[in-house]
């Protein structure tokens, strides 16, 4: 059966490229922090790894640096959908979604700065 | 083995919240505090990150096929995030138990309204936020517009409250308002909710985050088993009946509307 096929428009496109290569780094990362703890017989740490050590650890080779950096990169991925919408919308010269998605953006980070208070 | 256990039941999650447009913290949530005895907020933190995996992985599928209204998720989004906000404030004026009872009504109550329309909305050109999509069942080429965009946008700043109040992405409540009352056929509305959950999700983890409630003896393989379901999940929903998925989302209000109606007895 021959369906007609989706053309995906320019913002559809950077949607689906930041939230499929997000993904993949998330799961490429939390695999090797994985393969690391069973290398190391340590099996997953209780809790993450703090921003100030992350960097050191990551280069020791730590499993649980490798997962912390795993889990916010899933985080951070729909925050970098949305701006990456903000940008495509740009480009478009689509004003009122320009708008939509800057104002979608301030009420995320809005909502993490009240939500850490 | 716990590791396996959560693998499996993540997978099981994330084709439920892939199929339907609800996130799957309805069966992480309960599960992880139920079965594995895990302490409530890093079942809810666990919860949010698998519903983002859910969302991004989904929706490299949805946004392929066009079922996503991008413009439309994007214009909620506002509303569901500000009212999200909101919910922090609503939690102390209002006794949760009371919106809770409510919400358990309102919920079995568009379950049925569902039911009598015979499943899905018939797609009508309206010229709000119009968009079209290749219905992979029949080949046909579906055009439609959305209608009484104030009242759903109104009602998704109660959807995004809500949510903030009981911890789940809130796909439940999304889903019948775009496709009950906005009139968007529940393929593109399902793709659209689970776009939206995401951001939902992601905003309420960087808070769970930084409260040191994410656990990565949960979280990753949660995380991972959800990532295969959610892989599988869109897969089943493009080949299955609109009549089938929609009797699916009305067993899932009811369950839903049940689960929150014994919160809110106190039990």
């Amino acid at each position: 059966m021959a369906l007609e096929r989706h053309v995906m428009d320019p913002v559809e496109k950077v949607v689906h490229w930041v939230l499929l290569v997000g993904l993949l780094m998330s799961v490429a990362l939390m695999g090797v922090g994985m393969v690391l703890g069973l290398v190391r017989h340590e099996g997953l740490p209780d809790g993450v790894v703090a921003p100030q050590h992350l960097w050191a650890a990551l280069r020791d080779g730590d499993a649980a640096a490798f997962l912390t950096l795993g889990l916010l990169t899933l985080i951070v991925t729909p925050f970098l959908r949305v701006t990456g919408s903000l940008v495509a919308f740009v480009r478009e010269r689509d004003g009122r979604y320009v708008l939509v998605s800057a104002a979608v953006l301030t009420a995320m980070c809005l909502s993490v700065l009240l939500g850490r208070a | 083995m716990t590791f396996v256990a959560i693998v499996a039941m993540a997978v099981f999650a994330g084709v439920a919240g892939s199929m339907v447009g609800v996130g799957g913290g309805i069966v992480v949530v309960p599960m992880l505090t139920l079965v594995f005895d895990v302490p409530i907020k890093v079942a809810i933190a666990t919860s949010l990150i698998s519903v983002i995996a859910t969302s991004s992985a989904a929706q490299t599928v949805f946004v392929t096929k066009g079922l996503t209204n991008l413009r439309l998720g994007m214009s909620l989004e506002i509303m569901t995030t500000l009212g999200a906000i909101a919910g922090g404030i609503t939690a102390v004026l209002i006794s949760g138990q009371v919106l809770q009872g409510v919400f358990a009504v309102v919920l079995v109550y568009v379950a049925y309204t569902m039911n009598r329309r015979g499943g899905d909305t018939p797609a009508e050109r309206t010229g709000v936020l119009e968009a079209s999509f290749v219905d992979p069942v029949d080949g046909r080429r579906i055009t439609y517009g959305v209608r009484r965009f104030r009242l759903g946008a109104f009602l998704s700043f109660f959807a995004g409250n809500i949510s903030g109040l009981i911890g789940l992405g809130g796909g439940a409540f999304k889903v019948p308002i775009m496709n009950v009352v906005m009139h968007v056929p529940l393929k593109a509305t399902i793709a659209t909710s689970n776009l939206m959950l995401g951001v939902t999700a992601a905003t309420g983890a960087v808070i769970f985050y930084g409260r040191g409630f994410v656990d990565p003896r949960y979280a990753v393989p949660a995380a991972l088993g959800i990532l295969a379901g959610a892989r599988l999940g869109p897969r089943l929903a493009v080949r299955l009946r609109s009549q089938t998925l929609s009797l699916i989302m009305q067993v899932l209000l009811v369950v839903f509307a049940l689960l929150m109606a014994v919160r809110a007895a106190g039990a």
